[in-house]
């Protein structure tokens, strides 16, 4: 199945803004951040679709899954 | 601080700290060692100023009863990482309550001026009633006690922050200064005055690379009482760092808390100016006076946009290794870099920036260059200008002053300058006042009085019941975006219970970016305090501290005048809801009724239990 994966902020340094990439039907979103090797101090939000999720969350074909830093004031 | 046994906590009297009080009126200086009554005392910052400012009654902020309390915490000018706060207490000309009484507010601040102010002996200055002419205090480190004079201050007028501290410099060597600046001075125009704090980078640099304590116009009341700088001079203190502190500090920077702080080319995350990144992903970057139109505009302002044109320097506080300061630099023909603008925090960014409609990196720098050099809030100004802004949209006809738009660069910049001069009173009396006068307060940004951060309301109810402005008191600001949380018993426990032990920065000396997430109830503190004080303080008894000390805060909120209904988010938020933010809606009626409801009926209780 088709996922486009979009990094945001420090995520993007070195890598890409967005991404159509394959994956097997039923893979985690916890597969897919695995599988990016992304800093993990800093990889702090998961979004299908816009909807905040965990990393057991299963995607479908055609799911945008976006993966930001944690977001922080001052 | 003279420590007379181990355990603070339950035996407090036998801490006593060092207070010197200034009665301006006379001249007169009171040195004393005072017991402390409870480990709130005994941490400093506001769990202190705010047992004192409960004394009193105070039914304006103007009023020479009013003092203002500089204090430190116990770990400021300590081995540990981020221990450089200075606190600036009092009750805020700008933040009133609907029956007219001024709150209790603090404001806290980094440079060395903290530290300084410490290693002098000194632990808390309270200024009292005010002089006729202007003046400066000197604390001074002697053999024995630390002395305090008062010296005539003329020759200061007039000047920006920078410049006050750069003329003192001439004059002291070893020392760091506090500052306010030509809005401070005029604090019967502008009640939302900054106190500028010297850096080690300043002062050698000669850059106006200053931090502020910036909220509740603590240096409009300190140019009230006509102070308008302090020198703190001493040797410096610190000698090899224990390891229990070296382990800590390690922490702090590796650990992952501050990772998203670092610089990038140190593989961290750019410091807080990632929160564009990240809030506009969710069209949640304040944009024309909080309004996000669901389009792109905030990315002009991104950091790789800005990197392309302009030399940004990762630099840090004293001794600190977290280097969150982008420092923004013109660049030179060859690559380097030339002039200092201004320094990018999220919040004057986009305060300044996106959210008024300006998207420019240099007109940004300009407006927050401004603010710093005047020491105005930037926070309270940019809300208050943006609501000009947006009422002129609304009222093209009749616009208010010089009929600036969103985007409109040069009216704004004159906006900010004559508001910073004092020449501007409705703005530099800040949003709620302003919106009053026109009768438009649904989309006047402030809850409480106090203009809100950069953070959509829409995405933080918790912003009802900070107690000293929008963000740094209630830390429930990232909650929605980051955690996705949107079913009351989480928001119920992060207000009441978990968000609330930000504020314990606001009393141990540290800065938030020690361990933003956790607060002070940390094994890493526990162990600071063992090693620099040989305190055996719990976890649950720091927690405990910090909760007692915010629940007095909001007490003393509801003693000033504020009523439940106050406790409120900005009208626009409900009655017209910004469907371009792409967060799950919290704010609807029903929602904000029950969490109302249920957080009260735990502050009620606890704030009873209390009493």
């Amino acid at each position: 199945m088709k996922i486009t994966v979009k990094l945001y902020a420090v995520l993007q340094v070195g890598r890409y803004r967005e991404k159509e990439l394959d994956f097997p039907v039923e893979t985690k979103v916890g597969a897919v951040v695995n599988s990016l090797d992304l800093p993990s101090e800093h990889l702090d939000i998961l979004l299908v679709n816009g909807r905040h999720v965990d990393r057991e969350f299963l995607l479908q074909d055609g799911d945008v899954l976006s993966l930001l830093p944690m977001v922080e004031g001052g | 601080m003279r420590f007379l046994t181990d355990n603070p906590a339950s035996e407090p009297t036998s801490v006593l700290y060092t207070r010197c009080t200034v009665d301006l009126e006379s001249g007169c200086f009171l040195m004393e060692d005072v017991p402390c009554r409870n480990l709130e005392d005994v941490l400093g910052g506001f769990g202190r100023s705010f047992q004192m400012l409960a004394e009193r009654d105070i039914q304006s902020a103007y009023v020479e009863e009013n003092p203002l309390i500089i204090n430190v915490g116990l770990l400021t000018g300590s081995h540990a990482m981020t221990g450089m706060r200075t606190y600036f207490s009092g009750y805020s000309p700008i933040k009133q309550s609907k029956k007219g009484l001024p709150a209790a507010m603090w404001s806290a601040g980094s440079g060395k001026f903290g530290a300084k102010l410490k290693w002098t002996g000194l632990d808390e200055l309270v200024i009292e009633n005010r002089s006729e002419q202007p003046v400066y205090i000197v604390i001074r480190e002697t053999g024995d006690r630390p002395e305090v004079t008062l010296k005539p201050a003329d020759h200061l007028l007039g000047m920006t922050t920078h410049g006050k501290i750069m003329a003192l410099q001439e004059q002291y060597d070893d020392a760091h200064f506090a500052a306010i600046g030509p809005a401070g001075e005029n604090w019967q125009n502008v009640y939302a005055g900054a106190v500028a704090l010297s850096t080690v980078n300043q002062l050698k640099s000669k850059q106006d690379k200053v931090r502020f304590a910036g909220r509740g116009g603590m240096g409009s009341l300190m140019g009230y009482k006509n102070v308008l700088a302090m020198v703190a001079q001493s040797s410096d203190k610190l000698g090899r760092t224990p390891e229990p502190i070296k382990k800590a500090n390690i922490n702090v920077i590796k650990g992952g808390g501050s990772a998203r702080l670092q610089p990038i080319k140190r593989g961290g995350g750019g410091g807080t100016w990632a929160a564009y990144d990240v809030l506009q992903a969710f069209h949640a970057v304040p944009v024309n006076n909080f309004r996000p139109q669901g389009n792109d505009l905030p990315e002009r302002l991104f950091r790789t946009k800005v990197e392309q044109q302009y030399e940004i320097k990762s630099e840090a506080c004293y001794r600190c290794g977290i280097t969150c300061h982008n420092n923004i630099h013109e660049r030179k023909a060859d690559g380097s870099p030339g002039a200092f603008l201004a320094k990018f925090d999220y919040e004057p960014l986009n305060l300044l920036g996106t959210n008024l409609g300006l998207h420019e990196a240099a007109q940004v720098a300009a407006l927050i260059h401004l603010c710093d050099n005047y020491g105005m809030d930037a926070i309270t100004t940019g809300v208050t200008v943006s609501y000009v802004l947006s009422y002129n949209q609304r009222h093209p006809e009749k616009p208010l002053f010089n009929g600036a738009s969103f985007g409109d660069y040069d009216k704004i910049h004159d906006l900010v300058k004559c508001t910073g001069l004092g020449q501007l009173p409705e703005i530099g009396h800040g949003v709620k006042r302003l919106s009053e006068s026109t009768g438009e307060t649904d989309y006047a940004y402030h809850v409480k009085g106090l203009e809100i951060a950069a953070y959509q309301p829409e995405t933080n109810p918790g912003y009802c019941w900070a107690i000293a402005g929008g963000h740094m008191s209630m830390g429930t600001y990232g909650m929605l975006a980051r955690e996705g949380k949107t079913d009351l018993d989480s928001w119920v426990a992060a207000i009441t219970r978990d968000k609330l032990q930000i504020v314990g920065f606001d009393m141990i000396g540290l800065c938030k970016f020690f361990d933003i997430v956790n607060g002070i109830g940390t094994d890493m503190v526990v162990d600071c305090l063992a090693a620099e004080h040989g305190l055996k303080v719990t976890r649950e008894e720091l927690q405990a501290a910090v909760k007692r000390a915010f629940l007095r805060g909001l007490t003393l909120e509801i003693r000033q005048g504020y009523g439940k209904e106050e406790y409120c988010l900005p009208a626009e938020v409900t009655a017209n809801p910004n469907h371009n933010i792409t967060l799950p809606d919290l704010t609807t009626p029903e929602f904000l009724a029950e969490l109302e409801k249920r957080v009260w009926e735990i502050f009620d209780r606890e704030m009873q239990e209390l009493i």
